[in-house]
């Protein structure tokens, strides 16, 4: 199902959701960038090129999510923390990130279930809006998606002339979008595929993802490539895919945090032995996990290309680069 | 200069003066810079400068124990140098010191969607309150005979500190837990920071932690204070940590303002001169008391 929205329809849309959904997009916050927050009207949300600094999966995996508590009687023992189940739309999700969830759910959906994570899935409806200006950061359509692609998402915006034509993917992006705008003419149905091929040609980086990478484990690329690196964790914070996590006692409650191999601290054991005591072991680690464990747990890579770890490297280290020329 | 450069770093490791060169080269997009780090005498020829060169390279030199190093050192990296010789971080001898001048670097904010265009550089805020003619320390300044007007120093560096001085404890408060809130605790302004060299950060410890380690007000605030009171007289005010930080956190107001303090009330000022000791590890019967109560 398509339908064409005007600026207007989206906004009135907006609007009325607000009253039976938490309403989450992404906003302008002036010389900082652009956050998906949580929006209160129509006015609020950001439909421009920038990408959001931060990805969606904050709202999924949050960087501190209490998963056991004290019991509030103050008896003795733990009991589960709930989480909240009235429903949520996310508006303006790039396609890269709504990827980045399905290579996500092989984690927390699957084998192990994770009800924090599952649940905070099942209650939020993704609407996407595909790129116009993909930029130099950009690789998706090198890791299987594309700024079209309507993979994991409910429903697609295109900005396209001063309206929106959104394609409704699933039952549950029919519920939001439901008679909002009018339908498209069979005559524009066509355009949209040269729109969507035109859109997947914008993407200018283009990378061959590594084979067989368990052969150069001791490499010197390794150390090469790692040099620059200042052990921060903004490659992995930002990271849509990246979701390891340290697990914290704090105030009578059990925290699940973000945490990152950049880190030295975090694979430090107690005994003091660090085995990856160096940058070369730590970024090896991430391209590793990335490019190698999970392709041969899931059969897909754990990267998406969305070029957030490009984009803010402090020091402008490219994994989409280290990637493509990590050959035997 | 590029070209002086490349020579200088070429007859060092010819002459085997050092063992490494940390330098520039451009990065894989072509347009940025990205720390290069050359040991052999082809590798110089990789090195660049320019306003893309916005790092603070000082923050390496200890990556390489037991080696003789040349930099290329803009005025703010040489402050910094002067920083870890005072602290004992460094040996001068292990050292060589290329500096640059320097006319300030760019915007990346700025520039994130465009396509690197020269008449479109946009000089960074920091480069703005930097005197690039105070060269502390150097063994060879390669000089910029093209040299723009430095992008104008201003008179008063502190006047957005004053500014804020003069709002309510509440309105200050307000503010910085609006900007801290926002931590997201990747520590990125410590990993490129030449001053945040402890071997194990206050952050990082865990018996006992010093403060909570989930993004949550309580726990940012207490890291981005400790990070500001723990530079208070090393600071030289690169703003890289500002630079870094990928969500916009204004840190270099909180380190200008520590950098006044100490200015007034000690006359100190950090990384202008390797012959005097680090102001806390300095005494003077002089040195004002009334703050304490």
């Amino acid at each position: 199902m398509m339908r064409v929205l005007t600026k207007e329809d989206l906004k009135k849309l907006i609007n009325s959701l607000s009253n039976s959904f938490e309403v989450i997009g992404p906003k302008e916050i002036p010389n900082k960038g652009v956050f998906y927050s949580p929006i209160t009207g129509g006015d609020e949300l950001y439909m421009g090129d920038s990408f959001a600094i931060e990805p969606a999966k904050k709202f999924f995996l949050k960087p501190s999510c209490a998963i056991l508590s004290e019991k509030p009687d103050g008896g003795f023992g733990l009991e589960d923390v709930g989480v909240p189940s009235d429903k949520r739309v996310i508006i303006g999700l790039r396609p890269c990130e709504a990827r980045g969830l399905t290579l996500l759910d092989k984690i927390f959906d699957a084998e192990h279930k994770d009800k924090f994570y599952i649940e905070e899935r099942s209650r939020t409806t993704l609407i996407g809006l595909a790129c116009d200006k993909p930029d130099r950061g950009c690789f998706c359509t090198s890791m299987g998606g594309s700024p079209a692609d309507g993979q994991g998402l409910d429903a697609i915006i295109f900005a396209a002339e001063g309206q929106y034509i959104v394609e409704v993917i699933t039952d549950k992006g029919r519920e939001i979008i439901g008679s909002t705008g009018k339908k498209l003419d069979d005559g524009e149905q066509k355009a949209r595929k040269s729109d969507k091929k035109k859109r997947h040609d914008s993407v200018k980086t283009k990378i061959t993802p590594p084979e067989g990478l368990d052969k150069m484990v001791d490499n010197d690329y390794w150390s090469e490539v790692s040099r620059a690196c200042v052990s921060c964790g903004i490659c992995t914070y930002l990271c849509p895919t990246c979701h390891c996590f340290d697990l914290v006692d704090e105030e009578r409650k059990r925290l699940r945090c973000y945490d990152g191999c950049s880190f030295p601290d975090f694979t430090l054991e107690a005994s003091g032995v660090n085995p990856r005591p160096t940058k070369k072991e730590r970024y090896r680690q991430r391209v590793y996990h990335k490019f190698d464990y999970f392709k041969k747990n899931f059969g897909e890579n754990l990267c998406v290309g969305c070029g957030r770890c490009i984009r803010y490297c402090p020091v402008k280290i490219d994994i989409a680069a280290i990637a493509d020329g990590a050959r035997v | 200069m590029v070209e002086e450069i490349r020579s200088k770093a070429k007859e060092l490791l010819k002459t085997k003066r050092v063992d490494i060169i940390i330098g520039y080269k451009r990065a894989s997009d072509g347009v940025s810079a990205t720390p290069a780090f050359v040991n052999t005498v082809e590798g110089a020829d990789e090195l660049i400068w320019d306003a893309y060169c916005t790092y603070n390279l000082s923050r390496y030199l200890n990556d390489f124990p037991g080696k003789k190093k040349g930099i290329v050192a803009k005025a703010c990296d040489a402050k910094s140098i002067i920083v870890l010789l005072q602290e004992n971080q460094l040996r001068r001898e292990d050292i060589f010191v290329i500096g640059v001048e320097c006319s300030g670097v760019i915007d990346e904010e700025k520039l994130r969607f465009g396509e690197g265009d020269a008449d479109r550089i946009q000089f960074d805020q920091r480069c703005k309150g930097c005197d690039p003619s105070v060269y502390p320390i150097c063994d060879l300044l390669i000089k910029d005979k093209g040299r723009a007007k430095t992008p104008g120093l201003e008179k008063d560096p502190y006047e957005a500190v004053r500014k804020f001085e003069v709002k309510s404890i509440q309105d200050r408060f307000n503010f910085w837990k609006e900007e801290f809130s926002r931590c997201i605790r990747c520590y990125a302004c410590r990993g490129v920071c030449p001053s945040c060299y402890c071997p194990r950060c206050v952050a990082d410890q865990t018996m006992p932690a010093w403060f909570s380690k989930a993004t949550s007000f309580e726990g940012n605030f207490a890291w981005n204070v400790t990070r500001a009171i723990h530079l208070a007289g090393r600071c030289i005010d690169c703003g890289e940590c500002e630079r870094a930080c990928p969500i916009g956190i204004p840190l270099r107001d909180i380190n200008k303002k520590i950098e006044k303090d100490v200015k007034e009330l000690f006359g100190y000022e950090a990384g202008l001169s390797d012959n005097g000791k680090p102001l806390f590890a300095s005494f003077d019967k002089e040195d004002p008391e009334d703050f304490i109560r």
